[in-house]
């Protein structure tokens, strides 16, 4: 074989130091500002205003019991917030993984028609959705309502989740399900028993965009939910609604915001990017 | 145990028409092998008996019963996939035993039968694990193994040994061919290695675009192979073809180009009196093709010149690429005669074995 | 084993036909129910006039909504922001994303904290993404970006509060969160071409201007297209950056339709007009997507 990287280092675009230089840039637009939120969330109140900024300081927690015990809006978002996204995921996966096999796998009649209609209503914009949404849901009396609010995370996380484990189904041979055919399997069985288990880490993959998608989610969010079921997301604008701005308890409800995130792309980085380059790079 | 009946199959796949009037018998216990170029048909032909594809017009039979419309499972046949398609979170205990226990067949039994086609296959010590730490070879049995167990009518094979490496490809071979005399199940085996076709199969079935080329058994798709595409398909390295003219000199007929004048042996001399003075096409396989022995004057019947333009030593034999005017041959020759590149030798050809096809149709002339 | 194949019992076809159906079932009708009924209902919308805070006058009124928005200087220019951002995010993301996906191809160490690092933005959430911005890095002296452009002697810029600022500002916001998309499909892309043609180009080309040029961009075409379809459907859904950033403002500058039809629906709760806003954008985005996929056909086919 030849070796790859002589290959690579004779075609150069940029010479290694400018590179690096580069890289280094890089790196800090996109780590820095996750980086100073989490710093900030630390500081002491008087070491976030200061000039120059300050890199080093004693860290206290204060802004995150400011945040926690202090406002219960914060608590209570958060605990909604874990409430909506589980549900939406586990919702999502329960009728997304099953459509998403059948796309890849069946021919029946409407196939395509149905795909294209599953990706069109993900193109849907959020603002056309919510403004009857509003509408219905005030006029049955359930504003703020975890169903409600539930139901309309799904139309964001279902379609792009049937998509998904389209990708991921078809990796699987087709002559799996036809052997357990002939083996007496029925489709149901086949499904449960032999292509489910092969499938878990793209089930796996497809739950992690379904929990981010909710867990992040803003506009309906905002729309929908009143004291009861608010989400931390829109929790969090009560620290910077005056201009007297509460920086310490916002970071600390931010980063509150960012961990799961944060801990799951260190986990599953590779699989993530993997999931949400595959459509782009497949054709 | 049953035989296959296929009458009149076609199958078409929006405009593609993947199998065109397909009709065979298959005795019960026979080992029938289904070869062809890739693309010709092979594998919707097997998905149609197995019930994995649906029939556009045509009957088929397993046993005596008709089973257009019946389920695979319903077919009571087994088949092994090119890819083996084990259920990869399954042990192979419970890949082989999966039909079974999809059957409700008694635990007990199962594991009786399970544990006893494991030791046929030599296979007892892998049961607990899992396909992804096999061996291809050990994966091929256990693809074998799941198919057995049931102890189907007829077992179907796509190709089954063509992701192993060459030698395993062999030893498999010969196993193959003895479970099936242990065994007698009529075996339906697809593979597109002529040699796998020829070594395997108690009758061939050579197919093109679709279509039944012949059907018989391997010495006779050897030695009478009814056209041009049989003839060329079967048989490594493939059969010499010369396009030459029929001429008929003093009441023999011969096989002429510019450079070569080889006489058709009298006794397939009647069925190519119809083509005297018209095109067609010579065919000799290169083991047809000797260095001549002795100095007899040139013009002799069955011989001609050319000269030695590369040689591939096989080790057991050679295979001599040579040359006359503008036709290319190659010869299979014994490995002690000594030739050299550029050197004109001349060459007998045994004209008894020989074939000549028509031009325009392709069909064996003789 | 039974030899005898029960009538009532069906083809394999067909059971798997049947099988598709009871599958793709619960997630169609979903969809149908929650996604499709809202968006004819949001057209039938736009027909009334459904002003919660005076709902004595509701009631249909035709073409109404739509009259009044051909008069609208706020819609018509929340329309322009709207291109503006649109066209500007995506020509930024892919320029910027083509750039360093062309610089860090290829066997670069470091690939790992990288994909980290560039992974994150993607998956934050837009309403902390907007208000750090605002906060932490946009705020006049205290903010980093706003430090570090006095220290360079450009002074302190009023990132928030003029409204060409403000426009920049968004856009900047978008363009940092979402190149790394580009990014990181140009880099997979690039990295599974065939090196052959690269290796050619080598011997053929004078400059490697001429070999992005010539031989690697077309390669890339199809992965450009992707990227300008997903990031074009994106931006026109932007909304929690920008509403927590500038909350559309300051006065108009930053609001885009999107905006603007939250405001006017959840601000002035003026549904009926809101909801004509919401088929104005929908027909937009649905005529974008059909012009991209009829686009992306005959470049494919
Ligand atoms: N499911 C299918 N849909 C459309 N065309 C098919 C399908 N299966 C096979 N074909 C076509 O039928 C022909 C025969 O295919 P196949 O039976 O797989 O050939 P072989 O096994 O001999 O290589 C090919 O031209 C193939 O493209
Ligand atoms: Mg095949």
């Amino acid at each position: 074989m030849t070796p790859y990287g002589q290959k690579s280092n004779r075609v150069k675009w940029i010479g290694a130091p400018v590179k690096y230089v580069l890289f280094t840039v890089m790196m800090l637009t996109w780590a820095f500002p996750v980086i100073w939120v989490i710093l900030t969330s630390f500081k002491a109140r008087t070491d976030i205003f200061t000039l120059p900024p300050r890199i080093f300081f004693n860290p206290t927690v204060e802004h995150y019991i400011e945040a926690f015990v202090r406002s219960s809006d914060i608590a209570r978002g958060t605990l909604n917030s874990i409430l909506v996204a589980t549900a939406t995921t586990v919702l999502t996966l329960l009728v997304a993984v099953p459509a998403g096999y059948a796309f890849s796998r069946v021919t029946f009649r409407f196939r395509n028609q149905l795909s294209f209609f599953a990706l069109m209503t993900q193109m849907a914009p959020p603002i056309g959705l919510i403004i009857p949404y509003f509408f219905i849901l005030s006029r049955t009396g359930m504003l703020d309502s975890y169903t409600g609010l539930i139901a309309i995370h799904m139309t964001l996380t279902v379609p792009f989740c049937i998509w998904l484990m389209i990708t991921y189904f078809q990796d699987l041979p087709v002559s799996l399900e036809e052997s357990a055919a002939i083996d007496g399997a029925s489709p149901f069985a086949a499904f449960f028993r032999v292509v489910l288990p092969s499938t878990w880490g793209g089930v796996g993959v497809t739950a992690i965009f379904a929990f981010i998608e909710s867990w992040n989610e803003f506009l309906y969010a905002v729309v929908l939910t009143g004291s009861r079921t608010k989400t931390v997301p829109v929790a969090i604008f009560s620290f910077l609604t005056t201009e007297e701005s509460l920086w310490g308890p916002f970071t600390a409800t931010g980063v509150t915001i960012m961990a799961p995130v944060i801990v799951v792309a260190l986990f599953a980085q590779r699989q993530m990017i993997k999931g949400m380059t595959l459509g782009a790079t497949k054709g | 145990m049953a035989g296959v009946i296929l009458k009149a199959v076609f199958k078409t796949f929006g405009k593609t028409t993947a199998i065109k009037n397909f009709s065979l018998e298959i005795d019960d216990g026979e080992f029938v092998v289904l070869v062809g170029p890739s693309g010709c048909g092979k594998s919707t032909m097997l998905r149609l008996i197995a019930g994995l594809e649906t029939a556009s017009s045509g009957e088929i039979y397993i046993g005596d019963q008709l089973v257009n419309e019946v389920h695979p499972r319903d077919r009571d046949i087994s088949m092994v996939f090119q890819n083996y398609a084990l259920y990869p979170r399954m042990t192979v205990y419970e890949n082989m035993s999966f039909s079974l226990r999809m059957r409700k067949i008694p635990k007990a039994e199962i594991e009786r039968i399970v544990r006893q086609t494991a030791d046929l296959l030599r296979i007892g010590q892998l049961l607990d694990r899992k396909p992804g730490q096999l061996s291809g070879g050990q994966r091929q049995r256990v693809a074998l193994g799941r198919s057995i167990v049931r102890n189907p009518q007829v077992f179907l094979f796509d190709e089954p040994l063509s992701n192993l490496d060459a030698k395993l490809r062999i030893a498999m071979r010969a196993e193959l061919l003895l479970l099936h005399q242990r065994l007698k199940t009529t075996i339906i085996y697809v593979t597109h290695d002529q040699l796998e076709a020829m070594t395997m199969g108690n009758r061939i079935v050579v197919m093109k675009d679709g279509l039944i080329q012949q059907v018989d058994a391997p010495d006779a798709v050897y030695d009478q192979p009814l056209n041009r595409f049989v003839a060329g398909f079967i048989g490594s390295p493939t059969m010499n073809f010369i396009d030459c003219r029929v001429v008929s000199e003093k009441g023999d007929l011969y096989a002429t180009t510019p450079g070569i004048r080889l006489k058709i042996p009298e006794s397939h001399a009647r069925h190519a009196e119809k083509y005297i003075d018209q095109e067609a096409i010579l065919g000799i396989r290169p083991e047809h093709l000797t260095v001549s022995t002795n100095n007899r004057h040139l013009d002799a019947a069955d011989r001609f010149k050319a000269v030695v333009r590369v040689i591939e030593n096989a080790g057991s034999e050679k295979l001599v690429h040579i040359r006359n005017e503008n036709d290319t041959l190659v010869a299979r020759l014994e490995r002690h005669i000594r030739l050299k590149t550029e050197e004109t030798v001349d060459f007998t050809a045994r004209m008894d074995s020989a074939h000549l096809f028509d031009k325009q149709t392709e069909h064996t002339i003789f | 084993m039974s030899k005898k194949a029960d009538p009532k019992k069906v083809r394999y076809e067909v059971q798997w036909e049947r099988f598709g159906y009871a599958m793709i079932s619960p997630s169609m009708i979903f969809l149908i129910l929650v996604a499709t009924l809202p968006l004819v209902s949001l057209l039938i919308m736009s027909f009334f006039r459904i002003d919660l805070t005076y709902p004595l006058d509701n009631g249909w009124v035709g073409f109404e909504n739509y009259l009044e928005m051909a008069k609208d200087e706020r819609f018509w220019y929340s329309i322009k922001l709207t291109a503006i951002y649109t066209i500007s995010t995506v020509f930024l993301q892919v320029a910027v994303g083509l750039a360093l996906a062309m610089a860090f191809f290829r066997g670069f160490r470091g690939q790992g904290v990288m994909r980290v690092s560039v992974l994150l933005p993607m998956i934050l959430a837009p309403v902390v993404v907007g208000l750090a911005w605002r906060t932490l890095i946009l705020t006049p002296e205290y903010g980093i970006l706003d430090y570090v452009s006095i220290l360079l002697g450009f002074g302190s810029k009023p990132w928030l509060v003029a409204p060409t600022w403000a426009m920049i500002s968004v856009i900047i916001i978008h363009t940092w969160q979402w190149t790394p998309f580009a990014f990181l499909v140009f880099l997979a892309s690039l990295n599974a071409m065939p090196q052959e043609p690269l290796e050619a180009a080598l011997l053929d080309t004078r400059s490697a201007w001429q070999r992005f040029r010539y031989i690697i961009l077309p390669m890339l075409q199809p992965a450009i297209i992707i990227v300008v379809i997903f990031r074009t459907m994106i931006a026109l859904r932007a909304f929690a950056a920008i509403f927590s950033a500038t909350g559309g403002g300051p006065g108009t500058a930053t609001e885009i339709l999107n905006l603007y039809a939250y405001r006017v629906s959840f601000n002035s709760l003026d549904l009926g007009y809101g909801a004509a806003l919401g088929t104005v954008l929908l027909l937009i985005t649905v005529g974008i997507s059909l012009f991209f996929f009829r686009m992306r056909r005959s470049s494919t086919g």
